[in-house]
Parts: structure tokens; sequence; C-alpha cells
């Protein structure tokens, strides 16, 4: 097996901005996984490009989701041997786990012991190790992203947090820096958008005007589970509704689209205020915690 | 250094490792890595090594303090990998003892085991590289050097700077702090021998001398100054194991020379009593400094006697400072530094000290016309 170079890590601003934040409002040093996927970009083939330029490794590790646990030593013990029992399972089949995160504040931007072992054991775990197709062949890559977050040492900085990207290197045992690229929305990065591939969360669903109308049992138990899968991303849309968006209702298309569209605005919104009132719950927690954290150091120092 | 701003836990186990460890250890500075409190639970740790120091930041997290610390190494250490287990894989439960895998936040011995550990393996670790390197001289250097006690050593290697490597020897198995009657010292007095090679990847048909340099404990110093003492030369085709015993020899002389300057220094400021009066204030371990209390006539001043460590072949000096004039920032005024005045090394103590005094006489009178001076200018302005 040969080692697989990152040319780079691609990660989205507001994925990026949403780690520092969850970071940055944690009570104390944190870690968590980061999720993705790792494409082989086609390389360029001018003639006037240096020769050096086609040895340059294609992958490029997206970085598309992460999750961050909010306290350190989440998934491995003190001498950073990971537990892979802790490690949630993958959401979505297109995702994987591509490496973790850490981040403390006050400290050297330097991986530090342990944050070494937790990568090296990481990395060794069979059941992470993901494929990766190429034109050519398909290659075998590990869980070897780490991305380390730290406030700066000195107060006089302007900027308040900083953080630097590695790949791990399984075979010498080392970390190389990669550069992140940042993409955001807007003409500057739309190249970024011709490999995009839509997929969708919601399954096959029969809609025709027969299945809907249809009273078998197996048909009304279809058309619930259905239902669910709808509920998911859209609140208070039937799924009898779906049957205008094909076949001769098709006319009023747009309205239904629209409708649809409506449906899953409100859903989010929902879905927000329900983060909204359980971060609230959450930080009354982690501040009822922190007391009684606060005693059981003071009895310590005590004895 | 204050342990104010730690929690509990880490200021006792911070304590017990300044307080314990074989080598002076400092904290260069301490933050917080809470969001609420400004508990500190991080600093940079000032290790001693191989006559340098190396710097390592310890992270604690005061939110967890069950989580044992962990250690960030210098930028120049990053293949430093201790604790690493080749085959560890995921949910590896065999039974690595290890300061870290035995953690206990109520110990407080357990911050000093740690450092200790790492220490010793950075210690290993600077072995086996120093050894890999492709050098027959060295290698050479090494073989013979090895069986010394306490030798440390350290590869260092930078983009601009050329590679060298660097020893640390331990000198002379001798007990300093023995030796010294009513012994100051906490951490036993050490010289050791720093010798740097430049690395010579080719043959060279003449290595270069190394670069030679005595080095001792701070606190040596009122005792004995390595930088006193010359250095025996490097001859050409030389090894260190040609050079050290010679060296030792030398430097085991001068050492029990200077005990024994101490009773030397002694009988001196003891000659002065009969003459100045008895000291109001003597450094009576070293008998390096002395002050005594003198009047002629109405005017009264103090004598600082500062005596080196090469007494009596270097004469003291002397300083005079006022009991009744002061300057205008209200501090005593002083005579500079006196130093050349008559003086033998071969005169009787007595004869030192009548001397002396016959010449603090003549210089009270000058020194008083100088009190005056200053005092005058001073209502002048």
């Amino acid at each position: 097996m040969e080692d697989l170079q990152l040319q780079k890590i691609a990660i989205s601003g507001p994925t990026l901005a949403s780690m520092i934040q969850r970071f940055s409002s944690s009570l104390g040093d944190v870690d968590g996984f980061i999720f993705g996927h790792v494409t082989h970009i086609t390389p360029s083939t001018l003639s006037d490009d240096s020769a050096s330029a086609s040895t340059d490794s294609h992958l490029v590790a997206t970085i598309t989701g992460f999750i961050c646990s909010g306290v350190p030593l989440s998934f491995y013990d003190s001498l950073g041997r990971v537990d892979s029992l802790k490690i949630p399972p993958l959401q979505h089949h297109h995702q994987q786990l591509l490496g973790w995160l850490s981040g403390r504040r006050h400290s050297p931007l330097r991986p530090s012991l342990r944050e070494f072992s937790v990568t090296d054991s990481l990395s060794k775990i069979p059941q992470f190790h993901f494929p990766v197709k190429t034109q050519t062949r398909t290659l075998t890559l590990m869980p070897c992203v780490f991305i380390l977050f730290t406030t700066p040492l000195a107060d006089q900085l302007i900027h308040t947090h900083q953080y630097r990207a590695y790949q791990f290197n399984t075979f010498n045992r080392s970390f190389h820096p990669k550069t992140i690229d940042v993409i955001n929305i807007g003409p500057a990065f739309r190249g970024h958008y011709g490999s995009f591939a839509p997929n969708c969360a919601l399954p096959f669903m029969n809609c025709s005007s027969a299945a809907m109308e249809e009273e078998s049992l197996s048909a009304k138990k279809e058309k619930v589970s259905d239902q669910e899968q709808l509920d998911l991303c859209a609140e208070g849309f039937q799924v009898e509704s779906l049957k205008r968006l094909v076949g001769p209702d098709a006319a009023s298309y747009t309205a239904g689209l629209e409708d649809l569209y409506e449906k899953m605005l409100a859903k989010v919104e929902s879905l927000a205020r329900l983060v909204e009132s359980s971060s609230a719950q959450v930080l009354e927690l982690e501040n009822n915690n922190r007391k009684l954290r606060y005693k059981v150091a003071r009895s310590t120092g005590l004895e | 250094m204050t342990y104010d701003g730690f929690p509990p836990f880490i200021s006792a186990q911070l304590h017990y490792l300044i307080n314990h460890f074989a080598h002076p250890v400092r904290v260069e500075q301490a933050w917080s890595g809470s969001k609420y409190s400004n508990t500190l639970d991080r600093f940079t740790l000032l290790i001693p090594y191989c006559l340098d120091t190396i710097k390592w930041d310890v992270i604690y997290n005061a939110e967890f303090p069950h989580a044992p610390p962990d250690i960030i190494f210098g930028p120049e250490d990053e293949d430093f990998h201790p604790f690493y287990n080749e085959s560890g894989g995921e949910g590896d439960s065999r039974s690595i003892k290890n300061s870290l895998a035995t953690w206990n936040n109520k110990d407080p011995t357990r911050l000093l085991a740690l450092i200790w550990e790492l220490r010793d393996q950075y210690m290993s670790y600077q072995r086996k590289r120093v050894g890999e390197v492709d050098d027959d001289r060295l290698k050479f250097e090494i073989c013979t050097m090895l069986s010394r006690e306490g030798i440390e050593m350290h590869m260092s290697s930078g983009v601009e700077k050329p590679e060298e490597v660097k020893f640390a020897v331990p000198l002379m198995d001798m007990n300093i702090n023995k030796m010294v009657v009513g012994c100051p010292w906490r951490h036993p007095q050490k010289i050791s021998l720093q010798v740097i090679y430049p690395v010579n990847r080719k043959y060279v048909s003449a290595p270069s001398a190394p670069h030679l340099k005595l080095m001792s404990t701070p606190a040596l110093k009122s005792l004995f100054s390595v930088d006193d003492v010359k250095l025996p030369p490097w001859l050409d085709g030389m090894c260190m194991a040609e050079y050290l015993p010679h060296l030792e020899e030398t430097l085991e002389r001068q050492v029990s020379e200077a005990v024994s300057l101490i009773e030397v220094r002694r009988r001196f400021i003891e000659a002065l009593a009969p003459l100045f009066g008895r000291p109001i204030e003597t450094d009576s371990v070293f008998y390096r400094k002395s002050m005594f209390f003198v009047a002629s006539g109405a005017f009264s001043f103090l004598v600082l006697f500062f005596l080196s460590t090469q007494f009596p072949k270097q004469q003291p000096s002397l300083m005079l400072q006022s009991s009744m004039y002061f300057n205008s920032q209200g501090m005593p005024i002083k005579s500079p530094l006196l130093t050349d005045y008559p003086w033998s090394p071969r005169w009787e103590h007595s004869q030192m000290a009548e001397r002396t005094f016959e010449f603090l006489v003549d210089e009270s009178v000058n020194f008083k016309k100088y009190c005056n001076e200053a005092q005058l200018q001073q209502n002048q302005h």
C-alpha cells in the first residue's frame, strides 16, 4: 500500500466557522470528528505545465461535516488509544470519517504527545478505512486528517483563533501540514460546483394517482412510511400532494413545488427553534456541571 | 514564582515538582484554558538538559481535573514520540505502565514522575539521534565516553545552522557540597564540560578540535569560578578519553584549593578585627564579604570588603559608605570601588590587615572631602 498524499483539504466557510464557534463556546478543551469525502481531481495536462506538477497528488479531502464533543478525551484514553465503540456511526453512505479535530486555548499550535497517539491509533482501525476511486484504480485511504485549533499565546494579536491542518503519514508516523482551502459561494468558486453531484435523502416514492388511491393494506403501509420520510424534511406536506408534481396534474407544478418549498422552510425554522431551546438547556447544564466540578477540584486540593 | 491562580491539585503537583526535581526546573509562563474562569491550567516548563534548557508545555484542564495533562514538546523535536508503542492499535489494553496510564490527580508526586520519565526518554531519543550520525570520529568518541555516568547529548540541526553534536560531560566524582562547612546549596554542585563537535559527513584527515567550554551550576560561583580555569590545549588527533583524565586531575586540585581558600579568607577577616573592631556583618560560609563600622574623630562610615575567590592573590576590593551623608535620592553616599592600594599576597594576615588599615586612615580624609562636596553640590541645586 503506497502512501497517499492529499494535495489540500477543502472546507466550506460556514463549516469552518461553525467548528471555530463550537471551540470558542466550549468550557475547556474539545475534540471531535471530521467527516467528508476524498475525491480525485482530473489533473490538468497543459503542455506548458512544469514537469513537477504532474507528480503532484490529485487527491482533495473535502470536509462536509463534523461532530464536536464539547469535552476532551471523548473517544480515547489518557495515552491516546482510541475506543472505536465511541465513534458515532456514519449518517450517509457518501460520507467518510476523514479524521478528527482538537481545540485547546492558549497553547502552542503544534500537535501534542496525546494528539500524535490519537491520530496514529485512529488511522490503524481497519473498519474506518475507505476506498477512493480514480480514473484507473481504487485506492484505500484511512482517517488521517487532523485539524488543530488554538488561541494565540500573546494577547496583543488581532486574531482570536488560529488553526492548522495536517495529514498523518502512516508510514513514517509524522504529521504533514496541509493547506486548508476555504470554499465559499460566489463566482470565484464556480469551478467547485462543476463536479457537484446532488444527492437526496428521500427514497423513491410511488406517487402516481393510481397508487395514491389504492386502498390495500400494503399500499397504506407504504404511504405511512413515505409520509414519515417526508416529515423529516418538510412540515405538514401530505404525501398525496406529491402526485401534483407528476402526471397530468403537473400543470399546477409551480404552485405545488412552492408549497413543498415553503413547508421545507417551515421545517428548517422549527428545527432551528428546537436547536435554540436545547442549546439554552445545554448551557444551563454545563454551568451546573462547572459549579460541581469546581467543588470537586476544591475538595481534591484540600485532601 | 507563586502558585496563585492554579487550582489546588495543579498547584500541589507543580510545587512538588519544583521542590523535588533533581534539576532546577522553572515555570516560564502560565495561561488559562477555561472559557469562564481565569484559573491557570497550562504552563511552559523550562527543564535543564545538556547544559541548556528545553521548553515543554504542560496542558492540564481545569474544567476536567481528572484528565491527565498533555505535553507539547519543542518545535525542533517533532520526531520525539515517547510512550509510543509500535503495534498499539485500537483498544489495546495490554498493561502499559507509565505515568500517564496510571494518572491520579490527587497524588502530588505524579507530575514529577511524568516529567522525569519523559526527560529520561528524551535522553534516549537524543542519544539515538546522535548515534545515527554518520561521522567516524563521533562514533569513536561516543563509544569511549558512553560509560561516563550522567553524560547527556544533543543533536542540533537547523535549516540555516550547521549540524553539530553537543555533549555535556559531568566531571570529577567529588561531592563539593560535602567539602563546604555549613553548605547552603540545595542541589549538588557540579562542573561539566560542554563539548561541541561539528558533524563531518565526509572523511577529513585532520578533524578540527571540538569546541570546549567548562560550565558549572550557578551557585558554585561563590566558591570557585570555572571562568578562571585555563583549559589544557587540545592536540591534533586527540580524543576525549585522552583529554578528560588530565582535565579532571587539574580541576580536582583547583577545587580543593578553592575550598582551602575559605579558611584563608576567614583568617584575614579575623585579623581585621583588632584594628577595625568586630565586623557588623560577614558572609560566614564563604567569607566573600564583610562589613565594618569605622569612626575617625567625628566622621564615621562603613567599610565593605569584597574578597574574590582568588584571594589572597587578588587583593580585596574596598568600598566606603557614609553613615551621615546622603544623596538626593536619600541613599548613603558611597565611594567608588578601591582596588589599587599597597598589597602583597606574601604578607602575613596581620600585616595585610595593618597595611589596609593604614591605607584607609589616609583614604578616610579623601572620602570625607568627597562627601562634603557631594553635600555642597546638592545644597546648591
